[in-house]
């Protein structure tokens, strides 16, 4: 698992989490409700939903481990890889884009030399930007490790990020028992999303996404060929696609 | 101007997260009087005649929501939805973090009405504070014996649970938050069976909007006329609209339904110096904009809808002359595509490339036909998905790119064109 380092004593963290869980799945008439915060608690403590966190919740709620990371998958806020001790996240949708979100963006990326999902090489920011924060009227905003900040221009953003290197910050930081990887969860767009939605190796059993399958659906909506080129980074997702059908093809041939 | 204050009074400049403070403003006086003094189909009656539409998006009479629940014996459920995310709606969230106990007594009093014993209140995940505001709120109403076993003295008992999700737009649909609340992926579920039939554990459930909820209070205490009287006949009441965008004020306004917009961008202080406002989203994320020769209608729930669009959440966005359409379509595409749950094929793909097609125009890359094409593709996955995400794209999409059709045209680069 990326940023871990080998094999380590879970124990302490459960035993801290037990009793909260305890706690928690008594509340719900059915155990299994009690998973998303049990999870919100491992994370509390470890700064992470770690591998060894989605086991011991399972065996709490009786639960595969497959069911439990499945349904951590389908949340933004699960940490799947360790993060920065701080997660700044930049609302990019409508209201704060007409208030000049983009430039704060373009701001924060340059001054931290990281993109959307990504990690600073000493740990200590992750940056996503995500969709409305429901602080419009403060627009533009942003959450630094859930805590909300209005009304951003570059002068308030370099401040903050003065004041948390510094270690001033008023925000805590996150917890942080694991060295994070540069890239913090890249893939997070495709795994949140339904089965049916995963690159598969298979033409038989499409995966959808912009893939094959999801090639013929829009040629349907759109009642006719469309365009085939995606983001530049992207491309690989029709491309390889394609070549992959043509590969299987050719090779059931011979 | 027509501002009030029922559901806002005293945000601002008392500290309502006290219970003594609430307390002291006749807070759960109401809960009181509703437990010892009347019965739950009084309290249904009592909101059906209001006329009460949820405050959520759908604009459903509430009275009319409830009374759909069997007579079963089974354990009904109440939850409270607050987890707001529709784009440009903020209300949910100062409701529950500057009056959490007025929100409370809102989810009692309706569980209450329901014959509910067990209530849930579904907070956003990135709430964290309103979370932990909230979370105090119930322990504080627990200790001053407002939630518990035989209330009053009464042989009702209700009691409240507080779950925070972890960050998915989808789970503010009523069926994909009651999976999240089982604690599964928040995927919506097929209706029928509506939650009311089969809902929370597969019992009889009501979800209410926290708007509507703490509405209740209000309605015991002054009446079904005093609410049905205000405003138009079918869209009675009070409404915190959320306005944003090019305007200088932007804020949480409380006024009658059927004011217009023209006063609400007046509210909020009027357009940036300078600037004039070309159009208007009246009801989020998910609605068609309005322009503005529009200025002038009122805002409630018929006239939006006489218009083609929709009053949905109550977030008014304003857009000014400066604006790029293009780029506020992508962001509204942008975020469809991110928060589809991959559930159903139309809507997981067709917003997927729909974002793709957008950056592509916006990166030199569009091709003439594209303008078409992202017309016509959100129109074709409309009306076939689960739940209305995938249908949420079109309105805004399609009616931006009428009216300011030039403005995606000259993204179309002239070589690119020709060669198509």
């Amino acid at each position: 698992m990326n940023g871990t380092t080998g094999t380590r004593d879970f124990a302490p963290v459960l035993a801290q989490v037990k009793p909260e869980a305890e706690r928690l799945i008594a509340q719900y008439p059915d155990s299994r409700s009690a998973l998303l915060p049990i999870l919100h608690a491992f994370q509390n403590v470890e700064g992470w939903v770690s591998p060894e966190a989605m086991t011991a919740a399972g065996a709490m709620l009786g639960l595969p481990v497959s069911v439990v990371e499945s349904t951590a998958s389908f949340y933004t806020l699960f940490f799947r890889r360790p993060v920065g001790k701080y997660v700044l996240q930049v609302c990019r949708n409508l209201s704060c884009q007409l208030n000049g979100a983009e430039k704060i963006m373009t701001h924060i990326r340059e001054r931290l030399n990281i993109g959307h999902l990504e990690t600073t090489h000493d740990g200590l920011f992750s940056y996503e930007e995500v969709e409305c924060l429901a602080a419009c009227d403060r627009a533009p905003c942003m959450q630094v490790n859930l805590d909300f900040v209005y009304d951003l221009t570059r002068e308030n953003v370099d401040a903050l990020l003065r004041e948390i290197m510094a270690g001033t910050y008023e925000t805590p930081p996150l917890r942080q028992t694991a060295k994070p990887a540069a890239n913090w969860h890249v893939e997070q767009d495709w795994a949140q999303k339904s089965p049916g939605a995963r690159e598969v190796s298979s033409p038989n059993d499409p995966g959808g996404m912009g893939d094959v399958s999801g090639l013929r659906m829009i040629e349907r909506l759109a009642d006719g060929p469309v365009v085939l080129s995606g983001r530049p980074t992207e491309e690989r997702l029709i491309v390889e696609g394609a070549a992959r059908l043509k590969h299987t093809g050719s090779a059931n041939e011979h | 101007m027509p501002v009030v204050k029922v559901l806002t009074d005293g945000i601002g400049e008392l500290n309502l997260c006290d219970i003594g403070v609430y307390r002291s403003r006749g807070g759960y006086e109401q809960w009181k009087h509703a437990v010892t003094a009347m019965r739950p189909a009084d309290v249904v009656e009592l909101v059906s005649k209001s006329g009460l539409r949820g405050r959520g998006g759908a604009g459903f009479p509430t009275g009319r929501k409830w009374s759909f629940l069997p007579n079963n014996g089974r354990p009904r459920y109440m939850v409270c939805n607050c987890d707001e995310a529709e784009p440009g709606t903020f209300k949910d969230r100062m409701l529950l973090e500057e009056t959490p106990h007025q929100v409370l007594e809102g989810i009692l009093i309706g569980s209450y009405a329901i014959g509910s014993r067990h209530a849930f209140m579904y907070i956003r995940g990135e709430f964290k504070r309103g979370y932990e505001i909230f979370m105090q709120a119930v322990a504080g109403a627990r200790a001053a014996g407002f939630i518990g076993e035989k209330l009053f003295g009464t042989g009702y008992s209700l009691e409240v649970t507080v779950h925070r999700g972890a960050g998915a737009y989808i789970c503010g649909e009523e069926t994909a938050l009651l999976n999240s609340l089982e604690g599964k992926r928040g995927e919506p579920r097929l209706k029928p069976p509506f939650p009311a039939i089969k809902g929370l554990y597969g019992e009889p459930t009501v979800v209410n909007n926290v708007e509507t909820l703490a509405t209740l209070p209000h309605l015991l205490k002054n009446g079904a006329e005093w609410f049905s009287s205000v405003g138009p006949p079918k869209s009675p009441g009070f409404k915190i609209v959320s306005v944003s965008g090019h305007v200088k004020r932007a804020g949480n306004f409380e006024v009658p339904l059927g004011t217009t917009l023209r006063e609400l961008l007046e509210l909020a202080g009027g357009p940036r110096d300078g600037r004039k406002i070309v159009a208007i989203q009246p009801g989020g994320g998910s609605s068609a904009c309005l322009f503005e020769e529009h200025l002038d209608l009122a805002y409630d729930f018929e006239t939006m809808a006489a218009n083609g669009t929709m009053l949905g959440s109550g977030a008014v966005v304003f857009f000014d002359d400066t604006t790029d359409f293009v780029k506020a379509a992508h962001a509204l595409v942008r975020f469809y595509a991110h928060e589809s749950c991959g559930q159903c094929t139309p809507c997981r793909e067709g917003g997927y490339w729909l974002e793709v097609t957008l950056e592509r125009l916006l990166h030199g890359g569009g091709l003439d036909s594209d303008i078409e094409m992202l017309v016509k593709v959100a129109h074709q996955m409309t009306g076939i998905n689960l739940c209305p995400l995938g249908d949420s794209i079109e309105p805004f999409l399609a009616s931006v790119v009428k009216r300011f059709e030039p403005q995606f045209r000259a993204y179309v680069k002239p070589s690119v064109a020709v060669s198509a």
